[in-house]
This record gives C-alpha cells, structure tokens and sequence, in this order.
C-alpha cells in the first residue's frame, strides 16, 4: 500500500530555516541548479569492495508495529522476509522463495513450488504449510493485514498445501494483477510460529526468512537489524545470493530534514531516504542519488460528486482547468518531484496512458465558460453564485501525514488560481487523528479529497474505483463516485487474458476518469536516496520502492 | 471544655510559651502542611489524569476507525464488522464513566495500561524513554543556573556598558524559540564545524548541544528575574555594612546578595520544569534524541489515550516534585520562611 507519513509541520519551520542558513552561511555566489529528478549524482567510489561493516541508514518515519499494511511496514518486511516473487527492474515477475509456478487454464489457480530447504530464522521450515497459514492469517476476520485484504479480498478464494513444497492459491475469478501484488512486502512470508504468539510479541519483534534478522527496535531511535548468517533464499533480481555483506544495518528515524541531510554530510550516516528537496542540488554532487516515482496512484484531488458543486461535471472540469499545475509542481518541488496530470494512475504504472497528462491544462476561458454553462454566475469578477449559494469547495488533506509542505504549496497556489475563476476553495489541513480516525471520511465532511495510493499495478484501480454499494461497500472510493461502466472496465482488465485486451481495459478506464475529472492529478509520490559513494550497491526495488541493503558493500 | 480553652489561653497570654510546647507547636504545624502538601499532590495527579482521560475520550473521530486506520495507514471508514473486535478488546463501548473508573482503578494499583499503538505495557514504555529526557531536562535546568549566577554576579547592578549588555543579553536569549536555537546549533556547531555529533546518541558529547538548546532561553528568563532583585538587594543596608566591614566587591556579591536574589528565579524553577519538558519535544526531533517528548507527541496524534495519560501523570508527577525540591530549597537558602 498505501500512504506514508510525511514531513511534520515544525520540519517545514526547520526547513526554512536551512534555507534561510544556506542561503547567508554559503553567501549568494553560488547559484543552486534543481536537479532535474532523474539525476543518479556521483559514481560509488572506485575500490574494494570488503565485507563486514555496519549501514547506518537514515530513515524518516516510525510506524507503531513492524508488519502491517502501511507503506512504512513495506520497507521493514524487505529487511527480515521473503515473499513468493519478486519484481525485478523491468517490472517482470521473477522468483524468490518461489522457484517457479503454474498458472491453470482458466487462470483461476496459481500453484506456486517453493524453493527447498529455507528455514525461517527461528528455526522453523518455510514449506507450503507455513506459506498457507500466514496467508489465511492475512485474510481472517481477526487479524488481517488491510493492504492484503485490498487487493485479495474480492478474488481470494482458498489456500491448499498440496504437499510439502507446493502452495495453491484459488480464484474466485481471473485475477492478472495477482502475481505483481504479491511483490509487495505486505506479502512477506512470517514465521507461522512467531506469527501464532500474536500480536503483541509480533509488534516488535517479528520472524521471518529474510536477509537480516530484526534484533533490537529502540522506540524513537532506531531498530537493529542483523545479518542472517544462513541466508539462502534472496530473490533472482538480488545482485548476490547468500547472506548479506555487512554484519549490520542501523535504521534510524531521523524526522527532522535538516537533522537527515545533516547526519549524511557528516557522515553520521551511510545513506539517507527522502533527500530534502532543498538539499537535492547539493546531494547530486556529493553523493549517489537514487529517485523511485511509485506506480499506483498519485497524489491527486478527489472530487466528491455526491453534493454541490461537484455533483455537476462541468463544474469538475472548471476547476481541473482553473489552475496551472503543472507550473504549481515545478515550482512547490523544485523540479525535483514530476507534475502529474493523469488522475488516475502515476507515470510509473504499467499501462499509464500519457495524453491524460495535459487533458486539463491551465484554460481559465473554458473554466469560465463551463461554469457560465452550469448556471454559476458572477458580476464582479469575484466569487461565483447560482441560486444565492456560494461556488465554494471544501479540500481536505492530512497536512501533518500526507502532504507535505511542498505539496501544501501546491494546492495553496491551486486555490488562488481557482479564485480567478470564481472559486472560493478552502483548504483544510486535518490533523493525522482527524485523519486517520475517519473524520473526513463520511461524504457529507468534504468536497475534495488529497492523497495517494502506491502500487506496481493498474489493478489498483479497482480499490479506488469499485462502486460503494450496499452490502459492497467500498471507503477506497474517495470521490463516492458509482459508475458500473468504469467498474467493468478495470474488472475486465483485471480478469483478461490478452494483454493487449488489458492494456486497452485499463486505458479506457483512465478515459473515464478523466473525461469524468473525478480525480485531478498534481504530482506523484516520489521517494529517494542519498548514498555515500563508499558504499555500494544500496538499491530500491521497484514494487513500494523498499530499500534494499542485503547487496550493499562498503568500499575500502 | 469552654474552661480548658480559657485557661490554655490564659497560661499561654501569661506566660512565655516553654521551648518543648513551642517545638511541637512547630512539628504539628510542619507535619500538617507536609500532609497538605501530599494531598495537594495527589490533587494535582489526579486532575492531570482526568482531564487528560477526558479530552482524549472526547475528542471526535472514533477510536476503533483510528487504530486500524494507523495500522495500515488509511484514512477510510470502517465497517460495523471491522470495528467490533476492536471495540470488545478495548472497552471503547463501555460507558464513559466506566472507562473512565477502570483506568483509575488501574492507576491506584500502578497499571497504567498498555499502549494502543506500541502493543505494550505503558510503564514500560515510559520507562525506556524517560530517562533520557531526565537527563536533558536536569542537565538543561543546572546548566541554566550556572549560567544565571556566573552572569548575574558578574554583570548585574553595575552601571555602564557591563549592565547593559548583560541585560541585553539576557532579554534576547529569554525569547529565543527552542526550534530555532536548536536548528542554528545543529547546522553551526554539528553539520559545519562538526563539533559535536549530529545525532545525539547516547554519549556525553551529543547531549551539549540538546542541552544548550533548553538552557539558554531558560537562563535568560531566570536571570531577568534574579537581576531585578540582584539590583534591589544591592540597596540593602546589610550590603553597606558589609562594605564597611571591607569585604571585597566579588564576595559581597557572590555571599551576600546573590543568596538574596536567587529565591523568585528558584521559584520560578518548579514551574521551568514543565517548560523544558515542552521543549524537549522539539529538541528531541531536531537532535534525534530518544525521550519521553517525541512520544508524547506520536501518542497524542495517534490518541493512544493510555499513553498520553501516562506520560502526563509522569510530567505532572516530576512536576510536583520539582516544586517540593523548590520548597526546601527554599527554606534552606532563606531559613526566615520556614518560621513564620
């Protein structure tokens, strides 16, 4: 999944405060290039290469317990787990614990043949059995993990041992995407041991096959992870087989971004995750500079089409012409974070239709004249009224959680922009308690909805897009918008054979939401590193952008 | 009765009061305001835990919908279904007053609960993390008063540019944001010059400057104070006759007044615990330091109501200490209050 917390709003104080240092500690000769978002900064130092060494890595957000459904939780299962396949750099399913799998004629069940001889780090063989369980766990009622749940809930059918290496999973209808999502760490294979201790035991101290062992997690500080010295089921795409190099990797939490930058440059750290925007110019210098632009959704405006005035289409459209976004993006994110006009799937996502990008751009005419259209009229040049009620639209965005201070930039300059048209958009930032506690979640508390959703697969689209009916009930759908031929295109998509049939699915449905402008898109969600060049082979895989450390070297 | 009353009275307006009577008078007087004093204490950690327990079992959103929100890091309503179990394992559909009767219940016999969020125990937790803020906070409240006495008896009262930028000084730091202070520090004396390191960790090095962070605003507040009444106590007769006995400038100041213009700032320390434990939210983020703030901050986002009540019984109850340390200190440095 799903969303990661981002900056806090006193991080954007000390932000500014770097600026503000930088800018009279450096004095002003030096001008400050953007990078241009791609920028891989300077080669890792020639050399080498030694084993042993301990990774001091630093990353930015705690979350409460070690596996769950958030992306955070990806991160971490890449360290201590192992799933069935893996996603190498071509986004092609490759395999891990995995050997290789069958899929049935009618694509209803995919029997999956483990590799042999894999043992968990407490002891207990990983065999189909294992798999089944922490499977069935995932999916129950009692303690299910909600990404798994996203995706698999409405095709999983059941799970069978069929002997001691071989698991099935059934269908309950054609499900292409399925192979893809089971890359994600949400799908990690835990100790069906460790996982029957139950949940508090598991919190923070969790049993897996992976490259490192989970040792130690100081609260606010950092978690300790080990290397597993029996290590002998890395995935194909590993660039080694066999226990990781170094002995230990130290996964801190800095939060604060001037603190992160600061801790590589001084060498505290061995590789930062989000790379300060401001700091990016300096970093492509310095150090190797990694950027993964998730699949899935990106960040966009969820327009509620239950109520006024976004109930009417060409309202919707109006304010998806009224601004420049893609102006917005470049300058909130320094060029380093793209513009993403498509809203409904990000540029990283397989079958991502481009055209949808501009679909939009900056018109304020046409904005006037479709609101003219739509009966909301103006006299003054200010804010627009139909039948004495305002043109005013309420966005919600979780300002401490989701959107960070660039991203608040952004939809700050939206508003204004939409006011020249005779919008009267109020921002209102929720508090991460708000947020996640389902203030905003009934349709009747907002008009726009932020945020985003990763995922290596269009067959996300069903999560967001699946109709909110009774006894179906879809809260994923943040614009409440219902349409059955939306839906079955992406379930058409979802279930085809033919790939080109898919890809065509799948683009139709892009159509729809856009023509629609049920979602628009403003820039997608980007994650980066910085690396020392003195250590090598630090790597991002392509399914949540997890770091990767088990391949990473230092060079003496 | 009545006769009892009226002959104490009489043997006490006849006779001077013996030492023995007027001891106990003064044990008796002593114990009961120690009595008051425990009962206020109790007072206060009570209300800090229900008034805590009260705004978080108040404040909208529901509880369940946020735990497992949290969890998976979504903000989406949940299902009658998927909200239940999460109900009957916390009591969240117990009355108020019930939740509310629990948690004190818990409280007397030393369970605090445990933690929504962490899965564990919340004493635990808060000792893991308690520590390490002790250590900032006390660190910051000595190097304050060090700060406070080698300025205030080197500067204060004099006339001239000393004084004055003394002074200066002092109203300047007094204001300084803590989040600010820090980010310079860091940037300066870790990041640029690497002095110090950048993350704080465990060592004696990195705790400089965390430390510098919450003591400097703090010594310029408390130094305002003590100079005011320093320049007073300079008038006193007692500072001419000690003059005229020829005591030396530097001893006159450092014996003689500074124990005079020291008590409203030492009074003013009580209160200055709960600001540092404030600050150290912030320092505890810019410097990356374990600690009590930063997980106050994720308890109360997450409204971990466990936790947060705990951490705030905790601080109250470092609180109501720090002010009974205050009283004796008190008593010790001006004995005159203890007898009247």
């Amino acid at each position: 999944m799903t969303i990661g917390t981002r900056a806090r709003p006193r991080i954007a104080l000390a932000v500014t405060i770097t600026a503000l240092l930088t800018i009279t500690l450096s004095g002003c000769g030096r001008s400050a290039p953007t990078g241009d978002g791609r920028s891989t900064g300077v080669p890792a130092a020639a050399g080498t290469p030694v084993t042993g060494g301990v990774i001091e890595y630093g990353h930015e957000q705690e979350p409460p317990c070690a596996h769950a459904g958030w992306i955070q939780n990806a991160y971490l299962a890449r360290q201590y787990l192992d799933n069935l396949v893996s996603l190498d750099d071509d986004s092609k399913v490759v395999p891990w614990l995995a050997t290789s799998w069958d899929i049935s004629p009618d694509r209803r069940s995919y029997t999956f043949h483990l590799k042999p001889g894999v043992r968990f780090t407490d002891g207990t063989p990983l065999d189909a059995a294992a798999v089944k369980s922490v499977f069935d766990t995932y999916l129950s009622k009692e303690t299910p993990n909600s990404t798994v749940v996203a995706y698999l809930g409405k095709y999983f059918s059941s799970g069978e041992a069929l002997d001691r290496y071989t698991y099935r999973i059934n269908l309950s209808r054609p499900y292409s995407p399925l192979l893809t999502v089971l890359t994600q760490g949400y799908f990690g294979i835990q100790s069906p041991t460790a996982l029957a201790r139950g949940p508090k035991a598991n919190c923070t101290a969790p049993v897996g096959s992976g490259p490192f062992i989970l040792e130690r997690w100081e609260r606010n500080r950092a978690i300790t992870f080990v290397r597993n010295p029996d290590y002998n089921s890395a995935p194909a795409n590993a660039r080694h087989q066999g226990p990781a190099y170094v002995d230990k990797v130290i996964w801190k939490f800095l939060k604060d971004p001037v603190l992160r930058y600061g801790s590589l440059t001084s060498g505290s750290s061995d590789v930062i995750y989000n790379v300060p925007v401001i700091d990016w110019a300096d970093a492509s210098k310095r150090f190797q500079l990694q950027q993964y632009i998730t699949g899935g959704r990106p960040n966009t405006i969820s327009l509620n089409v239950t109520r006024a005035p976004f109930d009417d289409v060409r309202v919707r459209q109006a304010f998806a012409f009224s601004a420049d976004r893609r102006a917005a993006v470049a300058a909130a994110f320094r060029g380093v974070v793209p513009f993403n006009g498509n809203g409904a799937l990000s540029q990283s996502t397989p079958d991502y239709d481009a055209t949808l990008n501009d679909a939009y751009r900056h018109d304020p005419a046409t904005a006037n004249s479709l609101l003219d259209a739509a009966g909301w009229t103006r006299s003054d040049g200010g804010i627009r009224t139909k039948d004495g009620q305002k043109l005013t639209a309420t966005l919600v965005y979780a300002a401490d959680a989701i959107v960070g201070p660039e991203g608040a930039a952004v939809l700050q300059d939206v508003a204004a922009q939409a006011r020249e048209v005779g919008f009267d958009i109020v921002l209102r930032p929720a508090t991460q308690s708000e947020y996640f506690g389902g203030k905003y979640a009934p349709a009747d508390t907002y008009d726009g909805y932020v945020g985003y959703w990763t995922s290596p697969t269009p067959g996300l689209l069903y999560i967001n897009w699946r109709q909110r009916l009774d006894g179906s009930p879809n809260p994923n759908n943040t614009s409440y918008y219902n349409n059955p031929a939306l839906q079955q295109e992406i379930e058409s998509a979802n279930s085809t054979l033919d790939p080109a049939q898919q890809t065509a699915h799948y683009r139709r449905a892009q159509q729809i939401i856009s023509d629609e402008a049920v979602s628009v898109g403003l820039y997608t969600q980007t994650t980066s590193m910085a690396t020392d060049p003195h250590l090598r082979d630090v790597w991002i895989e392509k399914s949540q952008g997890e770091p990767v450390f088990a391949d990473a070297r230092f060079v003496r | 009765m009545t006769h009892d009353t009226a002959d104490t009275t009489r043997v006490e307006t006849t006779a001077p009061e013996s030492p023995t009577t007027d001891e106990r008078r003064r044990g008796l007087f002593r114990a009961r305001s120690r009595l008051g004093k425990v009962i206020s204490a109790v007072v206060v950690l009570w209300a800090a835990a229900s008034v805590t327990f009260i705004l978080q079992s108040l404040a909208p959103g529901n509880r369940a919908t946020l735990l497992l929100n949290l969890a998976s890091g979504e903000s989406r309503e949940r299902t009658p279904d998927e909200i239940a179990p999460v109900n009957a394992q916390y009591g969240f559909t117990d009355p108020i007053w019930r939740q509310y009767l629990d948690y004190l219940g818990g409280l007397v016999r030393g369970d605090l609960g445990t933690s929504y969020q962490l899965q564990q125990p919340v004493l635990r937790v808060i000792g893991d993390q308690i520590g390490s803020t002790l250590v900032l906070t006390a660190g910051a409240l000595i190097l304050a008063w060090l700060i406070v006495i080698v300025v205030t008896v080197g500067t204060a009262g004099r006339r001239g540019p000393i004084g004055a930028i003394g002074s200066l000084v002092e109203t300047v730091t007094a204001g300084l944001p803590h989040y600010w202070l820090g980010a310079i520090l860091l940037v300066v004396f870790a990041i640029n010059l690497g002095w110090f390191p950048v993350e704080s960790g465990d060592g004696l090095p990195g705790l400089v400057l965390p430390v510098l962070t919450l003591a400097v605003p703090l010594a310029g507040f408390l130094g305002q104070v003590t100079r005011d009444e320093f320049a007073r106590s300079l008038d006193q007769p007692f500072v001419l006759s000690a003059r005229a006995r020829g005591a030396r400038d530097l001893r006159v100041r450092s014996r003689h007044v500074l124990r005079h213009s020291v008590l409203p700032a030492l009074s003013i320390s009580g209160w200055a615990i709960g600001a540092l434990f404030s600050g150290a939210v912030i320092v505890e983020t810019v410097f990356a330091r374990a600690g009590i703030g930063q997980t106050l901050v994720t308890a109360a986002n997450s409204r971990d109501i466990p936790l947060v009540s705990g951490i705030v019984i905790v601080i109250a109850a470092v609180y109501v200490l720090a002010n009974l340390a205050v009283d004796v200190l008190y008593s010790i440095i001006d004995p005159r209050i203890e007898r009247s």
